[in-house]
């Protein structure tokens, strides 16, 4: 890894030396939150959002993707090439980018790499920047505050100037044609180690932080709080769409109104989805909100850590503000410290 | 090409026989269906239109293959047609909320009897029909596919029509609609304490009239897994009053809310 340290007024001339040849998408002020978009003016990013509404997952992986046409008639395949636009995701938090490297690892480093995937994922660059937490940011309990890989450039705040973190060189040489980046000083490191705590000390108190908690869920997977937490779930899937790890899918297929030509396409799916696991002939495995709820906090904190030694949330916070029935994590930790104050007493 | 030559072409067309029927409803959704445009000609080429209420003032034909029915059930005539139509076609496909729903005609429903004796004092005009109290085809006959909305999107229709001819993998959502919209990246009307009936509404539209920027209505009707108590408690925390959630709720599916009401006196007793 490299670092290196440009002034804070340089940023504008490097978004526009990514516009040359690629897409930038921001995060930009919508109503009362921020969302990522496609920007043409550097002036309209906003770069100190806490969080926004929904993440870049759509960039890698499209809520509605076509996967092929094909002749309805002979029932061939027909040619189909997908257009990836090349692309700079810019200004991603810490846990975004680590939620980056969990779709990586389901869609790309797995035994059967998915095309539609990697050609977007290699078209993409990642650009990252540090931040502050929101009342609703959780990252810092599952370590991912913080970011090792996954990023092009990553941005940290020291004060009017960035500390950049630098890890390829296409990013490294667009960077020095627009910037003038030079070394760090034992000043700039020393900044860094300041933001660094600032950024710490400045989680929620109010969240509690909870040892074990794959552990946890094992534990207690037959307690009568599901009931109580799955059962008011609108199920409605607002907690996967906004999501930056939620990863599953549907296939569906599509005729053109003449019949004769149709579309296969991958749409978006949830296990919060009622339908999500009905099997041939009918028989729904998890037929009521509790089993469904049960298994989306499961799959983000125990499952998936049995396969990739990972939680699958990043504690991003958003499915805490898009779930109008307060069901996220966090509700989840609550109630793991409630059951731990009572085997105290 | 020649007389016989398109004559015999004729006979060896093979195509589903089709009939669209309209009971109590505005014609809106069979309208909806010539919106298609420029594909309208592409769809009647596949399918072989025997009658359609909209352009014929001629009876139902005896035979057909597929029978797509609009608007509500709301006299004894039309209980005949719906089960005629039943009997005689191989698939069923429902229209629009008035059919699958009971839609605005089913705002009728509540206290029915007593309001068309209040109305017409035992005199009920014979146009009139025997009247009884709107509700959706489904109360009366298997539906075996339903275009849901008020009014239906044309290319839902045309989608729905090529499952009926030709089979297919998609299955009819039953989650509710905050998913959609949040994949459109709109922002929550309940944030500004906006009243939305996407909270219990099935995602079958997209999140329409959200994206447009006004809130759901409610017209694709409730999901099965539809969470009333959890979407009042949803209310009462976004400062919205729970009472209008559920008067709001009346105007596209009063006919499943009275029958749920029945559902659990019944239960009670
Ligand atoms: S589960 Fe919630 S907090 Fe965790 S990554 Fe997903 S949206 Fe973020
Ligand atoms: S939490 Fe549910 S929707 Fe998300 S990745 Fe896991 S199984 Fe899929
Ligand atoms: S957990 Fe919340 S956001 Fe997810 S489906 Fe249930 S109500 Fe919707
Ligand atoms: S569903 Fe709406 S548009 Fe369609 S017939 Fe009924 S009232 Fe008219
Ligand atoms: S309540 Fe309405 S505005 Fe809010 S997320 Fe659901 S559909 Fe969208």
């Amino acid at each position: 890894m490299l670092y290196r340290v440009i002034d804070a007024q340089e940023l504008p001339a490097l978004v526009r030396a990514f516009m040359e040849s690629y897409e930038v998408v921001a995060p930009v002020k919508r109503g009362s939150g921020y969302v990522f978009r496609a920007v043409d003016d550097p002036a309209d990013i906003a770069l100190s959002y806490t969080m926004t509404d929904s993440s870049v997952k759509k960039y890698l992986l499209p809520p509605d993707e076509p996967l092929m046409r094909f002749d309805a008639r002979t029932n061939l395949v027909e040619d189909f090439h997908e257009e990836v636009t090349p692309r700079v995701l810019f200004g991603l938090h810490a846990c975004d980018i680590n939620a980056i490297n969990r779709l990586d690892l389901v869609f790309r480093d797995g035994a059967y790499p998915d095309p539609y995937y990697c050609a977007r994922r290699e078209a993409t660059l990642v650009v990252g920047i540090s931040c502050m937490p929101g009342d609703h940011c959780f990252c810092q309990l599952w370590g991912s505050d913080e970011v090792q890989f996954g990023y092009d450039l990553f941005f940290q705040d020291i004060g009017g100037k960035y500390l950049v973190s630098i890890s390829s060189v296409t990013a490294a040489n667009i960077l020095e044609s627009a910037c003038n980046p030079r070394e760090a000083t034992d000043e700039d490191r020393i900044e860094f180690r300041h933001a660094t705590r600032r950024r710490q000390a400045a989680f929620n108190p109010d969240i509690p932080r909870i040892e074990d908690v794959s552990m946890l869920m094992d534990a207690f997977h037959k307690d009568p709080f599901w009931d109580e937490l799955g059962g008011r779930c609108l199920s409605c899937t607002a907690c996967s769409a906004v999501c930056p790890t939620c990863y599953c899918f549907d296939i569906t297929d599509e005729l053109d109104p003449d019949g004769a030509h149709g579309v296969r396409k991958r749409v978006w799916d949830s296990c919060t989805n009622p339908s999500f696991a009905t099997v041939a002939g009918g028989h729904n495995f998890r037929p009521t909100g509790r089993e469904r709820v049960r298994h989306r906090m499961y799959h983000k904190l125990n499952g998936f850590m049995a396969t990739h030694d990972r939680m699958l949330c990043v504690g991003c916070g958003r499915c805490v503000d898009a779930c109008k029935a307060n069901i996220n994590p966090i509700e989840v930790l609550k109630f793991f410290e409630k059951k731990g104050l009572e085997d105290v007493e | 090409m020649n007389a016989t030559l398109i004559a015999s072409e004729c006979e060896a067309r093979t195509q589903p026989r089709v009939v669209v029927a309209g009971l109590a409803s505005c014609f809106g959704c069979q309208l909806q269906i010539t919106n298609a445009e420029a594909h309208l000609l592409e769809v009647l080429g596949q399918i072989d239109l025997r009658y359609w209420q909209l352009v014929s003032s001629e009876p139902l034909p005896d035979e057909y293959d597929v029978a797509v029915i609009e608007g509500a059930v709301t006299t004894d005539e039309a209980v005949r047609t719906v089960r005629e139509l039943r009997a005689k076609a191989k698939a069923v496909i429902a229209i629009g909320a008035c059919a699958v729903t009971g839609g605005v005609p089913g705002m009728a429903a509540a206290g029915f009897d007593d309001r068309v004796a209040g109305t017409f004092a035992g005199a009920v005009p014979s146009a009139c029909g025997t009247m009884r109290a709107p509700k959706p085809v489904s109360d009366y006959i298997d539906v075996d596919f339903t275009v849901r909305c008020c009014p239906i999107d044309s290319y839902d229709f045309i989608r729905v029509l090529q499952s009926a001819l030709y089979g297919s993998n998609h299955i009819e959502a039953d989650r509710t609609m905050c998913g959609d919209c949040k994949r459109r990246e709109n922002e929550c009307f309940y944030k500004q304490g906006t009243l939305c009936l996407g909270l219990v509404t099935r995602a079958a539209c997209g999140a329409r009239c959200v994206n447009l920027g006004r809130p759901c209505n409610g017209c694709a009707g409730l999901s099965p897994d539809a969470n009333l108590e959890a979407a009042r408690a949803t209310c009462t925390a976004a400062g919205v009053d729970p009472n209008r959630f559920d008067e709001a709720l009346q105007m596209f599916n009063q006919a499943a809310l009275i029958a749920a009401a029945d559902a659990a006196r019944k239960e009670a007793e």
